[in-house]
């Protein structure tokens, strides 16, 4: 079967490399796919708008050339980002991996918890959480320094906001 | 009105008037403060990593909802162009940019540093930058007026074509594939266009959300890509507190060898960098290597450069200085921001309720000649802030970076809720800060998507005022002579760099 020989053998070319193939090929293809599905679906959606004449247009006929320039764009990135491996090593930066990864995820995850339950469970708890998972993730040892410096940047900012510059925090409902 | 009209020499003669005046707005109170603490401001997000002056001025919009429009300006503007002077503070000492632009100065200032002339590296950057930045403001001074009176001419379609042009500039010379620029101000274009469209109001993609019906706000997602984003990039690698080079006050005299050698490059780089400043694209960037290379080329001494050439610090930092003064000149001539930077204050322009363009100068004398001002008075306290205080904003970096990136995580979220006092505010800024992190991993470009959303919607308007104007025939739009030799420029700059590999294999064939 030269098929498969072939296939061994390409298996066995790349397979030194597949450890340092770096993630972000994959990503990059992910995310040239999420551009192109967006410039889609917003092209879609600029049908929908009265289109008017090229003497007078209306107001889906801007967003129809961006929807068309954005999939015109994004095509041919997905096909780059599916070949030339070799040159596209050299344009993206490693993603972490292992603890450095955690760390990043983890900050990604309490900005995410922030946006989430910062109307049920207000400001007060949202950024003291925020505040405790940076410092643990970024390194801090110490609990007693991480509670403290929490609760006192959460008071101090809260003061600022709320007090001198008249802003309605949300207060959640514990509080409200 | 007529005061600011009329051939060159009264020009010049109106020019002085108008910087008369202009000092007369900028030193009142609060002005005087604003500029103040807008280059306080700059100088500390310039020194930090993970914040720069984007973000900065994306966090401090909010707060300058009480003030005038000609106050706001001027603390936002010294932001931008204090951060100029003190990223190369910490390039110096610790061979860490605080700043893009202040990337190339850490090659030869931190070799400097580590030959025990730190302090003169610093002087001449902060001397450099002074010297620079205040021609700058000349230029832009005797630049701005004329180009303004000129553009009273323009109609849409030359509005349409220098916006466009200038989108196509930015995503070529931004550095980096110019495939995922394009793709970058297409991403920033279709922000633009949500909520309702600039001609009849009709509200589009607001997804069923009603506060979408007034555009996703420029601050969620500045903030999110520059400030998140970078928040999120530093995460990845925890670094202990840097060591620094320690400078004692009197070190900080170049000897009269030194500044013999580094007083040409600051000349020549003040020069350089106003000029690119004029062109789309991160010029105070793109500046500094421009100026890196060119004192390499021209040095007596090219095998210095790498191990401390105090050129090699001189030129970059008067370039990127002189560059956000030349910046300034689309922004408040045209009403048309070319740099992310100018881009956040056209932002602030616009929430204030001015009408930015060509006659903002005459109509609005005091913002254009206040902010103008209020940059010769920048950069005096700029100067006196970075050489006396330097190891006073240095030592900012010995704050834990724990406790550095909670701040200023915390800041970008209160202080976007802060603006609208919406959660969709908030969802963005997330949003955005996770879109950025991984963009920036894949090597995109940020500012095309800030430019594309500010300009986006100009771009619509004189895009449609002028085929209604025109009824239609393209043609007309693209031959008239201005517009026709803008679209000339945008269409050389995509098409050139392509060319240049096919001359080179013809010549080959030839030979």
């Amino acid at each position: 079967m030269p098929g498969a020989g072939k296939r061994a053998n390409a298996e066995r070319f790349e397979l030194p490399k597949l450890e340092e193939v770096n993630v972000a090929i994959g990503v990059l293809a992910v995310v040239s796919l999420c551009f192109l599905v967006l410039g889609g679906v917003y092209l879609a959606g600029s049908f929908f708008l009265p289109m008017g004449t090229v003497e007078q247009p209306g107001a889906g006929f801007y967003p129809l050339l961006v929807g068309i320039a954005l999939v015109c764009l994004s095509v041919p990135l997905l096909i780059h980002s599916l070949k030339k491996k070799e040159i596209q090593k050299e344009e993206e930066e490693a993603f972490p991996k292992g603890k450095d990864l955690y760390r990043v995820l983890g900050v990604a995850l309490a900005l995410i918890f922030f946006a989430v339950f910062l109307k049920p469970l207000g400001y007060g708890i949202c950024s003291a959480a925020l505040m405790v998972a940076v410092l643990r993730f970024l390194g801090l040892r110490s609990w007693m320094k991480t509670v403290l410096i929490s609760i006192l940047s959460t008071a101090i900012s809260y003061y600022l906001f709320a007090f001198v510059l008249d802003v309605p925090l949300p207060r959640g409902f514990l509080f409200s | 009105m007529s005061r600011f009209r009329g051939d060159f020499f009264s020009l010049n003669m109106d020019s002085l008037q108008g910087l008369a005046y202009g000092f007369s707005v900028a030193f009142s109170g609060p002005n005087l403060l604003a500029c103040f603490f807008g280059v306080l401001v700059g100088t500390v997000v310039g020194v930090l990593p993970g914040i720069g002056p984007i973000g900065a001025m994306a966090l401090l919009i909010p707060s300058t909802f009480a003030l005038g429009p000609t106050t706001a300006l001027i603390m936002l503007a010294g932001i931008y162009y204090g951060a100029m002077y003190g990223g190369s503070t910490t390039s110096i000492l610790v061979n860490v940019p605080g700043e893009a632009a202040s990337v190339v100065t850490c090659i030869d200032g931190y070799q400097m540093a580590r030959k025990g002339r730190a302090g003169a590296a610093l002087a001449v950057s902060g001397v450099g930058s002074f010297v620079a930045g205040s021609l700058g403001i000349v230029a832009l001074m005797f630049f701005a007026p004329p180009l303004a009176e000129a553009a009273l001419r323009f109609g849409p379609p030359e509005y349409f074509s220098l916006t466009l042009v200038g989108l196509i500039f930015l995503s070529q010379l931004g550095g980096g594939s110019a495939l995922k620029s394009f793709l970058m101000v297409g991403f920033g274009l279709l922000l633009g266009t949500v909520g309702m469209e600039p001609i009849s109001g009709l509200p589009r993609f607001t997804l069923g959300q009603l506060q979408l019906a007034q555009g996703v706000e420029l601050v969620p997602v500045a903030m999110g890509l520059y400030g998140i984003g970078e928040v999120l990039i530093i995460t990845e690698r925890i670094t202990g507190i840097p060591q620094m080079i320690k400078v004692k006050f009197r070190e900080l005299f170049p000897t009269v060898a030194e500044w013999k050698r580094a007083f040409p490059p600051m000349l020549r780089g003040a020069g350089m960098g106003f000029f690119i400043g004029l062109i789309p694209g991160p010029a105070a960037i793109i500046s500094t290597f421009a100026s890196y290379t060119l004192e390499k080329k021209i040095s007596k001494h090219p095998e210095e450069f790498g191990k401390g050439a105090i050129e090699g610090v001189a030129g970059p930092e008067a370039a990127n200085n002189s560059a956000t003064a030349g910046a300034m000149v689309p922004l408040l001539a045209l009403g048309i921001p070319f740099a992310p930077a100018t881009a956040m204050l056209l932002g602030a322009l616009i929430i204030h309720g001015v009408q930015p363009g060509p006659l903002l100068m005459t109509q609005q004398p005091e913002i254009f000649w206040g902010v103008v001002a209020s940059m010769y008075i920048g950069n005096v306290v700029l100067l006196i802030l970075n050489l006396p205080l330097v190891g006073v904003f240095a030592s900012i970096l010995r704050l834990p970076q724990h406790l550095l990136m909670g701040l200023i995580l915390l800041l970008c979220l209160v202080g976007t809720y802060s603006v609208n006092n919406s959660f969709l505010d908030i969802y963005i800024l997330i949003g955005m800060g996770l879109v950025g992190y991984v963009l920036r991993k894949l090597k995109f470009d940020m500012a095309p998507v800030i430019l594309g959303l500010v300009l986006g919607p100009m771009l619509e308007k004189t895009l449609r005022q002028s085929l209604f104007m025109c009824r239609g025939d393209v043609w007309s739009i693209i031959l008239r002579p201005i517009s026709a030799v803008l679209l000339l420029a945008g269409i050389a700059v995509i098409v050139l760099p392509h060319l240049r590999p096919l001359i080179k294999r013809k010549g080959k064939v030839s030979q």
